[in-house]
């Protein structure tokens, strides 16, 4: 009985762009009556931002290794290794740094937030809120989109130190390029503004973008133990796509 | 300590840790690292061509940083580059008759003023101008005069 | 307490009820009873202003639900208990936070005070012992009681009761049955209970509406009701099969849908 004709999933996709983006109006709304739940956002950054430190970290140290060992090899075909620190602290921070962060967070962290507000309306909770005159956009909504929102650059920026170290790591103490080398030619070379505060940007609006989403999908799972599947991984194909969407529009304009 | 406030100190180290990245990365990892903060003076010199030089690039003595590139412009009357460079305080006995060249690290790096010192006793102060430069080398130029005097060369032979 | 004058209201395209009226008296126990799928929980929504209805009113303590703005719905819903079937407790918050939930959102007492009234609600139910435990260690009948005591934890004018009897064996039935009981009797505490178990409810209920096809088809006591020579309560309550409440599901004719008459014969 599905619909499965391309004119009902364009139509559907557009019904949920739409949807989403009125839900963001709701949600930015919902901000000032919001904060006086500002303890429940604490609790919130706890369970998705801190929460995903450590994979965050792993992650960036992988990358970091990973990127110093590919790049060096690139470099050393022009002769250039000498600018591997700039390339690679370059590479982190305006570009793997805020997608790879915002890759993992979708899935580590928008995920379960989608799941939990999915659940809280199969079991009545947020029904139970209202009655409780307790505003659960407010309450549960906002909180989750404001964590993501504040959790997000943050990450990143441990996701690009830790790639640095990983970056370091290869290069100098493996590859054994120059210590001071590497230093020097990326701080001559790396921008506060244009490099890192601009991936700070990007880091911003893809959690933005993430928790928003992350919200609107369990908020609007139907409420059965397969809507609230089905909202899980709609969160995740959404975020994922949105993410890479808004990362090339945003490198076009900012960067 | 009750669990209602752990989360609370849990959050707290969290959000510190996250900003202490993001001051590390600023400032350790960027051209701030270059920033003379502190005392400093305002140098000019005049060149022909800056070629590839840019602001905020490095002023260097003997291989050591002493000063930023604060702004180029084009000198109407001369028709020359004028360029400001910011100097430490701490370098305030570079002689007045110094040399600046522009020059660039390595083959294909970046390009930075370089400063030859002088033997005069004056100093360069406040607003001083450095007379004597040298433009940047043009890798173009270069490449073709080889040509021109291996093509000379050839003829002669 | 609360009037239903009129309402007709309806759920995606569905007609729940059509004008139907009913009184719940102040100060006592009233049961809202009747079949599966006529919508008792909905009329409870209607009360508590979550639905609206198409035409018709619902006035609550001499409000018109409809009519009120957020703030003063809220302050309305402060002064309601609502009882969930499955209880709603908030998963990540101990039994404890449960109950100190409402205190803590509209309230600024101290912490001393809110203890106090927390350990005393859970006192009531029995459970103070579980106060430290998480919603998901507890079993359904203490669950619902964990609820209870958050429903009366700002000591409301009113309680509504969503099928508070499902699922309960006949001990943590007996529980609930004199805990709703207690309730009213000591704090006077307006009760309204949705539920089909006709039984359970006569042991406590003073009034019994049973509406049915989006109508209220009889009203009066137990007693009454147990012996009213109206169809849907001679159904309803004697359980039978078959009756105004049809067994089969509304259909075309069988022997059409297995072809053996054509549509064209």
């Amino acid at each position: 009985m599905k619909r499965l004709n391309k004119h009902s999933a364009i139509v559907d996709a557009c019904y949920e762009i739409g949807a989403t983006g009125w839900f963001l109006v709701v949600l930015l709304v919902a901000i000032p009556r919001s904060l006086r739940y500002l303890r429940e956002t604490i609790r919130q950054i706890w369970f998705v931002g801190a929460k995903s430190l450590i994979i965050i970290m792993i992650s960036g140290l992988f990358v970091g290794m990973v990127l110093s060992l590919q790049l060096y090899y690139t470099l050393s075909i022009f002769g250039g290794t000498s600018a591997l620190g700039t390339v690679v602290a370059l590479s982190l921070y305006r570009e793997l740094g805020p997608v790879v962060t915002a890759l993992l967070f979708a899935g580590r962290a928008g995920t379960s937030i989608t799941a939990e507000i999915g659940l809280m309306r199969a079991t009545d909770q947020l029904s139970a809120m209202e009655l409780m005159a307790v505003d659960p956009i407010a309450f549960v909504a906002t909180p989750r989109f404001l964590a993501g929102l504040i959790s997000m650059p943050l990450l990143v920026a441990v996701f690009n130190m830790m790639g640095l170290f990983g970056g370091h790591l290869v290069g100098v103490n493996w590859l054994g390029i120059d210590n001071g080398t590497f230093w020097s030619n990326m701080t001559s070379n790396v921008n506060v503004w244009t490099d890192v505060i601009n991936g700070e940007w990007k880091a911003f609006v893809f959690g933005a973008a993430i928790s928003l989403i992350a919200v609107f999908q369990g908020y609007n799972a139907p409420p059965t133990s397969e809507g609230v599947a089905n909202a899980t991984t709609r969160t995740v194909v959404w975020a994922s796509i949105v993410i890479l969407a808004l990362d090339f529009v945003m490198t076009a304009f900012l960067m | 300590m009750n669990p209602r406030r752990s989360y609370v100190a849990g959050t707290g180290l969290f959000i510190l840790l996250g900003f202490v990245a993001l001051a590390y990365l600023a400032t350790q990892t960027t051209s701030l690292v270059n920033y003379q903060g502190g005392p400093n003076y305002q140098v000019t010199a005049e060149f022909l061509n800056v070629g590839g030089l840019k602001d905020r690039a490095p002023v260097k003595l003997a291989g050591v940083r002493v000063g930023t590139v604060s702004s180029i412009v084009l000198d109407q009357r001369s028709m020359e580059a004028k360029v400001s460079m910011t100097i430490s305080k701490r370098y305030n006995e570079i002689p007045e008759d110094s040399f600046a060249k522009i020059m660039t690290s390595g083959l294909l790096g970046d390009q930075f003023v370089s400063i030859s010192p002088g033997g005069s006793r004056e100093v360069l102060k406040n607003n001083s101008q450095i007379i004597n430069t040298q433009s940047a080398l043009q890798l173009e130029d270069l490449i073709g005069k080889f040509l021109t005097s291996s093509g000379s060369s050839k003829s002669g032979g | 307490m609360v009037r239903v004058v009129e309402l007709s209201s309806e759920l995606s395209g569905k007609k729940i009820f059509e004008r139907i009226s009913l009184e719940i008296p102040r100060g006592k126990i009233t049961a809202v009873m009747g079949p599966s799928g006529t919508g008792k929980t909905t009329l409870l929504r209607h009360m508590t202003g979550q639905l609206h209805g198409v035409s018709g009113k619902v006035w609550v303590d001499g409000l018109d639900v409809a009519a009120l703005e957020r703030k003063q719905l809220y302050a309305l819903r402060e002064r309601i208990g609502f009882l969930f079937q499955n209880s709603a407790l908030l998963t990540d918050y101990s039994v404890f936070e449960n109950v100190a939930f409402p205190l803590r959102q509209h309230t600024r007492l101290p912490e001393i005070l809110i203890r106090n009234l927390v350990l005393l609600k859970l006192q009531a139910v029995g459970l103070r012992g579980a106060a430290q435990l998480l919603p998901s260690e507890l079993s359904g009948g203490m669950a619902r009681r964990v609820a209870l005591a958050r429903a009366i934890v700002f000591d409301p004018m009113l309680i509504l009761y969503d099928e508070p009897f499902v699922g309960l064996d006949p001990i943590a039935l007996n529980q609930v049955l004199k805990l709703i009981r207690t309730l009213n009797r000591e704090l006077g505490i307006t009760s309204i209970l949705v539920a089909h178990e006709f039984a359970a409810v006569r042991q406590v209920a003073d009034w019994v509406h049973l509406i049915a096809e989006g109508r209220c088809v009889a009203s009066g006591t137990p007693q009454q009701l147990a012996h009213a020579d109206s169809p849907w309560a001679a159904q309803f309550f004697g359980g039978k099969i078959d009756g105004p409440v049809p067994f089969q599901y509304p259909a075309s004719a069988l022997d059409e849908a297995l072809g053996f008459v054509g549509p064209s014969s």
